[in-house]
This record gives structure tokens, C-alpha cells and sequence, in this order.
């Protein structure tokens, strides 16, 4: 129960801070329109309207990614400069329990631009995207955000020891926007990458959200995401009890 | 000071005392490793959508994300040294603004070529880009002179953020707004009439023209009125930009606002 | 629970031998690592109730003796119990039962409100959810930030910041509390009231260690200091205890306008001249020599600032800052 608790505590109030910020709100919602109108541009030129709704569904996805990446990269060193990263740490609760949630709700703000690039889509490119099963379109976009803000986790706690974490988080933004096969299907890839993108829950995700939305099951994708995202905070809890311990030999908990 | 010296030394020494940039944690990842793949990501698309060539999106994004070092770059030694309470104590040094403020771009406009240039050279070989050689040399011109039309862009960025408290929601908006404009990844002909006239007076657009003729095999004196324009189009957003830092600069004074709180 | 010593009170917390090197880096081309040694071989031992100050200067290791305590360093060499277990082995135990408050401006969460900053470490303490409700209000009224809870913590100044650090610390009602230079940057009333909280603390029962470089703070509150200077501790006891190491002696302050050290170097040579230090008073400087017991030194130490200006010359009786001086400086 207190698990529980902790968790969404801690997720509601990382909200609370993201969505007092203009930079990840403005910002996270205007951004990806911008790739997302040069994707629509690009796939409109043909007459056939199944590559624009194939384009606004993964264009939204992207924001996901986009708001998690960066954000989760530098989120332990902005804790580390606002010198709340020693009180966590010396907490008695896990500091995976208390990590996992900010990066979830990382994941959460991106709805914001996932809605607005799909509004934008259908006032400006007329794109109309009908939702097949609104019942497992529900879970999928949930399953995506959960195992998106794993994956986010995964990234604070493997970058906590460097100062310019944010840039190693800004730095996956495009590779996992190409590899997970947003707007560009997997078999354009040579066979090596294949093995990448699977491993990445962001491309179960977005072909459980097409799925639910074009029609297709999605329900082994969302179970691949999820199961995914599961993995992803094993080896980060594995992670975080190296981590804390080297950092508290080293003494970079608080430096800023 | 004399002015050259204030022009190269002092632009240096701010450049490297305001940025991190040099850091090599921030500089491969964010200058190297990322633009690579945001060439990756639409030459992908483009396959996917059957369109252009890869040369068409190397270039493009290539020559588009020095936007990235351009704009942010300028923009923070601006407003780094108001957050440093600095800008004061500079502009009331004897020295000409001009020399002043130019010396502080160049660095940038290097930095912003280099990034080019190395992107357009890795993403090349990665897709197979075959470029004759004599074509280098003018590329390499035209790629510098788009990274100085961009950097003058950066000083108006840079002015704006004197009245916009987040800068860098600003400096991500306007690289978004390169991405679509000019031509990088749609061919400005294909852009609704009203784009197209935008797009004329954006950085990057005649300078990514340029380069995608001279990698055609296209001549130096084909591509002259391009690079001219562009280095005109610098010209004009840099004199705009140093403009407006000196407005500022007199509203600041009168209302004690060059420092930020 | 805690150590039994010989006298048979409880040992709350026992720092032994306490150790810690830092390895750094210098330059960007060539990088040579420098080995520092912040804290060598500290020992000491607080009992329960007590309230235990560890005054030093700046850079003299509190910080990085009580960030050991805390859990949040591992000593490279030492070891420390705080209620019978060890702060390595049984970091959890320890985080659960201690309560930590440092000063400054940090170490809040800006944008939330100073009641969400308290809800969520009270989450992360595991505070009863039925009880937060009423210890956060009940913590709220001891640090007097009744009433503006809701406001966002960006707008608090230095010192309502400073008795909301104390609220999180308490949350969990821990039995003993650490202290980093809380009342640093607060204004002089309000560090005044935030010294009489933390007495409060000790007349409830908890066992306080508190790091301070105001020696009258360390006067005023604590059961017994213990003077650290370049990582080792100098002297240990109560406030009396230490004033009586200097109280056999006296002090001769002078006024000066200008001097050089070389000059101050000369006094230091004089026979039964302890320390002389000098301090910058605005315009003014303040020779401050300590003296052995029956001497008269007043006219040798004129002599040996002949032409210099000279304002009041006065001779007093040793206080625990002159202590402290002598000990810190012969370290």
C-alpha cells in the first residue's frame, strides 16, 4: 500500500511541477508540431490517406519520447543543482520508488503534445483519425506512457554520474524516434537494427496505439510494452543500489 | 583594446567562459552524434515516402541543424552575460560595439560551420553521397556563409531575450521553424505560396539550395547569386539584431533592467 | 539501542575515527588527480538528549563529518553508529530514525507549495497518511509558517526557508536530528527564533548534533562542542571547559589603521604571546593577542607596532571565541 501511495504521490507531484513549467508545457506541445507538419508534407504527396494516418498517430507518439528524454536524462542532475538529490537519497523509501514516478510523469505531460500534434493534423492537413477501438486505445496510450517513463527511468539512473546528463537524454530523442518505427516502417531497416527496436518498449507502444486506432490487435503489443517497461525498472533498480553506493564513495551526491 | 583585438580575443574568451559547449559531453552528443540522426530520421522518411533522393535530406538537414550551435550559442552569450551581471560592464567599456559584438559571433559562426560541415561529410558517407571534388570548396563557402546567416538570426533571438524570460523555448521555436521554411526537408516549391514568400527570407534556404546544385555537379558561378543572398540575408538579420541589443541596452539603462534579478 | 559508556549513559551517536579523502581532478589538457583529505580521523561520542555542536570554520570538515553521519558519504576509513547501528551496514535503519536539515537556499522544490514540499517528504519518510494531515499542521505551527503553507516556496525569503528545511526534517518525528549550519544567511531575529526551536527540540527529548561556525551559537545552545580545524578535532567539552583551556590568560586588543603582517609576525615572536590574530573592521583592524597568565605585555606589544597608527588599546578577559581562535589557528 505504500508503494502504491508513494508512487502516485510522487507522480502527482512532479505534474504539478512540469505543468507549472512554460518550457515543458509551451514548449512540449509547440515543438513536435514542427516535425510533425514536415512529416505530413512529406507523406502527403500521394493520394493514398492511410500514410497520413500512419504518420499522425506515430507523429504524436513522438512527443512521448521527446517530452521523456531530455527531461529524464538531466532530471537527476537538476535535483543534484537544486540540492534535493541528497535529500532523496537519504530518505528511507527506495530511491527507485521515488525516481520512477517523476519520469512516468515526464511521459504523462507528452499526452498534452500527443493531442495537440493529432488536432493539428486534422484542422491543418484535414487528417481525420478515427479511433477503431476506443476501449483499447484507452489502454494503449496508458501502457505506452507507463513503459515510456520506465525507459526514462532506465536513462536518469544510468546518466546520474555525468553534469551534462541532459545532453546524452537530448541525444536518444532522434534515435529512438527512427528505431521504433514512428514514421518510418521497420522493414526500411537493415536486419541489425531490427533487434534495437524491438528491444525499445516506444515500438510496441505506437504499434499498439495504430493498432488500436486502424484496426489490428493490439493487445500483444501492449503486453510487449508493458513487459518491457518491467525489465527496464529491474535493471534500473539493480542500477540505483550501484549507483547511490559508488556515488556515496565518490561523494557526487551533492556537488552542483 | 584595439578594436582586432577586442574582436578575437574577447570573443573567445566569453565564448569559452559562458559555454559549456566545449565540454565534450555536451559537444559530441548534441553537435555530432544528434544532427547525424536527425539526417538518419528523414532520409528514412523519405524512403518511406518515396521522394526526394538522400542527398536532398542530407544536405538539407545538415545545413539546418547548425541552427542548433547558431542560434543557442549566440543567444546565451548574450544572455549568459546578463545572468553573469557582465553585459553591463561590457558595454560600458570604451570599446567599439561593433568590433565588440562581431568578435563574439565569430566564434559561433565556426562553430555553426563546423557542425555543418561535419554532419554533411558523415551523413554523405553513411547514405553514399557522391559529390565531385571540386564541388567542396564551394560547398564549404556556401556552408559558411549559411551558418553566418543564421548566427545574425541568433543575434535577434538574442535581442528578443531581453523581454522573453525563457529563451530557450524561443531558440527551439525558431529551429522549428527552419526545419519547415527552408526547404530542408520539402522542396520550397511544393510549400503553399504564402510559405514560399517566408522561406525567401529565412537563413539556410538559398544557402541549402546552393549546396544541393554544387553536390549535382553544379558550378560555383551557378550558385554565386544564392550565396549572395544569403550572406545578404545575415547581413540584414545580424545588423537587426545588433539593433535591437543597443535598444535594449538604452531601455535597460533607463529602467535598470540590463542585469537580470 | 544505543552504546552504554562507562558512565552509563546511552551513546546516541558514536563517530569513530572517522575518515574521508576526496580524489579530484585538476586542469583540462593534462589532468592530475590530487588526493584531499576533508575529515582525518575524527572521534566523538552524543549522548541521548544531548545537544552537541561541532564549530569549525569554513572548509574545516563539518559538513562532509555529518554528511557520514547521515548516510549520504561512506568514510574511506572509520566508522560511525548512530542508536547502536552502523551508518554503511544499516543505512536504511539509520535514514529512518534520523532527521536532517541543512542551510541555504536549496533543497526545496521551487514550484510546489511549502505544504506539497511537506506531503511529499512525508511520503517519502512513510509518515502515517492518517497522521500527516496533523503533523504537518502541528510542524507548520512549531516553525511558524502557519498561514502561508500555500504559497509557492519561490517566493519564501532565506529564513522561511530555512524553518521549512526544520518542518521536513521533523516530519517523522525522528530521535535524533542533524543540523548543517542552520541558521547560515537568516537574518539576526530570525535566527534567534530558529535557535530557540531548535532548544525546544532538545527539551523534547531528541538528541541534536549541530555544525556552526558562530561561536556564540555554540555558546549559547550546546551541552558540548567539539572545535574541528583541517578535518581533526582540536578540543572537546562543555563551553566552560573550553573557555577555562584560555581563561588563564588575557587578551590585549589594539585598534590599528594599516598594518603590515610582518609587524603582527613580530608580536607573534614575543615571549608569552599565545596567538595574535588580525581582524579587518571595516576601516579599522583589530589586533587581538592572546597572552600567557601574569604577564604584562601591553607596552612589549606597543613596541613592536612602533609606527603604525594606533587607536584603543584595551586588555580583557579571555571568551570562548578567543578559545576557539587559539585552537583553530594552532591546528
Amino acid at each position: 500500500m505504500t508503494t502504491a501511495r508513494l508512487l502516485w504521490v510522487g507522480w502527482l507531484m512532479q505534474m504539478k511541477m512540469l505543468a507549472r513549467s512554460s518550457f515543458n508545457t509551451l514548449l512540449g506541445i509547440v515543438y513536435p508540431l514542427f516535425f510533425a507538419t514536415v512529416a505530413f508534407f512529406m507523406f502527403r504527396a500521394g493520394d493514398d490517406p492511410k500514410p497520413l494516418l500512419y504518420a499522425s498517430l506515430g507523429a504524436a507518439v513522438m512527443g512521448i519520447w521527446g517530452a521523456t528524454s531530455t527531461a529524464a536524462g538531466g532530471s537527476l542532475a537538476q535535483q543534484r543543482w537544486h540540492g534535493t538529490l541528497e535529500l532523496l537519497v537519504a530518505a528511507p523509501a527506495h530511491f527507485a520508488l521515488i525516481l520512477l514516478p517523476t519520469t512516468i510523469a515526464m511521459a504523462t505531460i507528452g499526452i498534452y503534445s500527443m493531442a495537440s500534434t493529432l488536432l493539428w493534423g486534422w484542422l491543418v492537413f484535414g487528417i481525420d483519425v478515427q479511433i477503431g477501438d476506443p476501449l483499447a486505445f484507452l489502454i494503449a496510450v496508458p501502457a505506452t506512457v507507463i513503459s515510456i517513463g520506465a525507459l526514462g527511468f532506465l536513462l536518469a539512473i544510468a546518466f546520474v554520474r555525468f553534469r551534462q546528463a541532459w545532453a546524452l537524454g537530448n541525444m536518444l530523442e532522434y534515435p529512438v524516434w527512427l528505431v521504433s518505427g514512428f514514421l518510418v516502417p521497420l522493414t526500411l531497416f537493415p536486419g541489425w537494427v531490427l533487434p534495437i527496436s524491438w528491444a525499445l518498449a516506444p515500438t510496441w507502444g505506437i504499434d499498439a496505439i495504430r493498432g488500436a486506432a486502424l484496426g489490428g490487435s493490439p493487445w500483444e503489443d501492449i503486453a510487449m510494452a508493458l513487459a518491457l517497461g518491467a525489465g527496464y525498472v529491474a535493471i534500473g533498480v539493480l542500477l540505483v543500489q550501484r549507483t547511490l553506493r559508488a556515488a556515496r564513495t565518490k561523494g557526487t551526491l551533492a556537488l552542483s | 583594446m584595439t578594436s582586432a583585438r577586442v574582436f578575437f580575443f574577447g570573443g573567445i574568451a566569453s565564448y569559452r567562459a559562458l559555454f559549456g559547449w566545449l565540454s565534450p559531453w555536451v559537444f559530441i552528443p548534441s553537435l555530432l552524434v544528434a544532427p547525424v540522426f536527425q539526417i538518419l530520421l528523414f532520409v528514412y522518411i523519405g524512403r518511406s515516402a518515396q521522394l526526394e533522393s538522400d542527398e536532398f535530406y542530407v544536405i538539407g538537414n545538415a545545413i539546418q541543424y547548425a541552427a542548433i550551435p547558431c542560434l543557442f550559442a549566440m543567444t546565451h552569450l548574450i544572455a549568459g552575460e546578463r545572468f553573469q551581471q557582465t553585459l553591463g560592464y561590457i558595454l560600458i567599456t570604451p570599446a567599439r560595439r561593433l568590433p565588440l559584438f562581431l568578435g563574439r559571433a565569430l566564434p559561433v559562426v565556426v562553430n555553426g560551420f563546423f557542425v555543418a560541415a561535419f554532419s554533411l561529410v558523415v551523413g554523405g558517407a553513411i547514405v553514399g553521397m557522391q559529390v565531385p571534388a571540386s564541388a567542396w570548396g564551394p560547398i564549404a563557402l556556401a556552408t559558411a556563409v549559411s551558418a553566418f546567416s543564421c548566427t545574425g538570426l541568433g543575434l535577434v533571438n538574442a535581442g528578443l531575450g531581453f523581454v522573453v524570460r525563457e529563451t530557450s523555448v524561443l531558440s527551439n521555436i525558431i529551429f522549428g521553424l527552419l526545419l519547415v521554411f527552408t526547404g530542408a526537408n520539402v522542396p520550397v516549391d511544393q510549400l503553399p505560396r504564402w510559405m514560399q514568400i517566408v522561406s525567401e527570407g529565412m537563413p539556410f534556404t538559398h544557402g541549402i539550395e546552393a549546396v544541393r546544385r554544387l553536390a549535382d555537379g553544379g558550378a560555383l558561378a551557378d550558385v554565386w547569386g544564392l550565396i549572395g543572398l544569403e550572406a545578404l540575408i545575415g547581413v540584414v538579420y545580424g545588423a537587426g539584431g545588433y539593433a535591437l541589443i543597443r535598444a535594449m541596452e538604452v531601455v535597460g539603462r533607463r529602467h535598470a533592467t540590463l542585469e537580470r534579478a | 539501542m544505543g552504546c552504554l559508556t562507562r558512565l552509563g549513559r546511552v551513546n546516541v551517536v558514536e563517530a569513530i575515527d572517522l575518515r574521508r579523502t576526496y580524489k579530484t581532478t585538476t586542469g583540462t589538457i593534462r589532468r592530475r588527480s590530487l588526493e584531499v583529505e576533508a575529515v582525518r580521523g575524527v572521534s566523538f561520542e552524543i549522548a541521548e538528549g544531548e545537544l552537541f555542536g561541532l564549530l569549525g570554520p569554513n572548509g574545516a570538515g563539518k559538513t562532509t563529518t555529518i554528511k557520514m553521519l547521515i548516510t549520504l558519504l561512506i568514510p574511506t576509513s572509520g566508522s560511525a553508529r548512530v542508536l547502536g547501528h552502523d551508518v554503511v551496514q544499516d543505512a536504511r535503519w539509520v535514514r529512518k530514525h534520523i532527521g536532517y536539515v541543512f542551510g541555504g537556499d536549496r533543497g526545496l522544490y521551487e514550484r510546489l507549495s511549502a505544504l506539497d514540499n511537506l506531503r511529499y517528504f512525508a511520503e517519502l519518510y512513510a509518515v502515517e497518511p492518517r497522521g500527516q494531515r496533523a503533523r504537518i499542521d502541528e510542524l507548520l505551527e512549531l516553525v511558524g509558517l502557519k498561514g502561508r503553507e500555500k504559497e509557492r516556496v519561490e517566493g519564501y525569503s532565506r529564513g522561511m526557508r530555512q524553518r521549512l528545511h526544520i518542518a521536513r526534517g521533523l516530519l517523522h518525528d525522528p530521535p535524533v536530528v542533524f543540523l548543517d549550519e542552520p541558521t547560515i544567511g537568516v537574518d539576526p531575529v530570525g535566527a534567534r527564533e530558529l535557535r530557540a526551536t531548535i532548544a525546544s527540540l532538545t527539551a523534547a527529548g531528541k538528541t541534536v548534533l549541530l555544525t556552526t561556525h558562530y561561536m556564540f551559537e555554540a555558546d549559547a545552545l550546546c551541552d558540548r562542542i567539539a572545535v574541528i580545524a583541517n578535518g581533526e578535532i582540536v578540543a572537546q567539552g562543555t563551553p566552560a571547559q573550553l573557555k577555562a583551556g584560555v581563561a588563564d590568560g588575557s587578551v590585549v586588543e589594539v585598534e590599528l589603521f594599516g598594518v603590515e603582517e610582518d609587524r603582527v609576525e613580530r608580536v607573534r615572536t614575543l615571549d608569552g604571546v599565545r596567538t595574535a590574530t588580525l581582524e579587518d573592521r571595516d576601516q579599522k583592524q583589530l589586533l587581538i593577542v592572546q597572552t600567557a597568565p601574569g604577564l604584562e605585555l601591553t607596552h612589549a606589544i606597543l613596541s613592536q607596532l612602533n609606527g603604525a597608527s594606533i587607536g584603543r588599546v584595551s586588555s580583557r578577559e579571555p571568551t570562548l571565541e578567543d578559545a576557539y581562535v587559539q585552537l583553530v589557528t594552532s591546528a
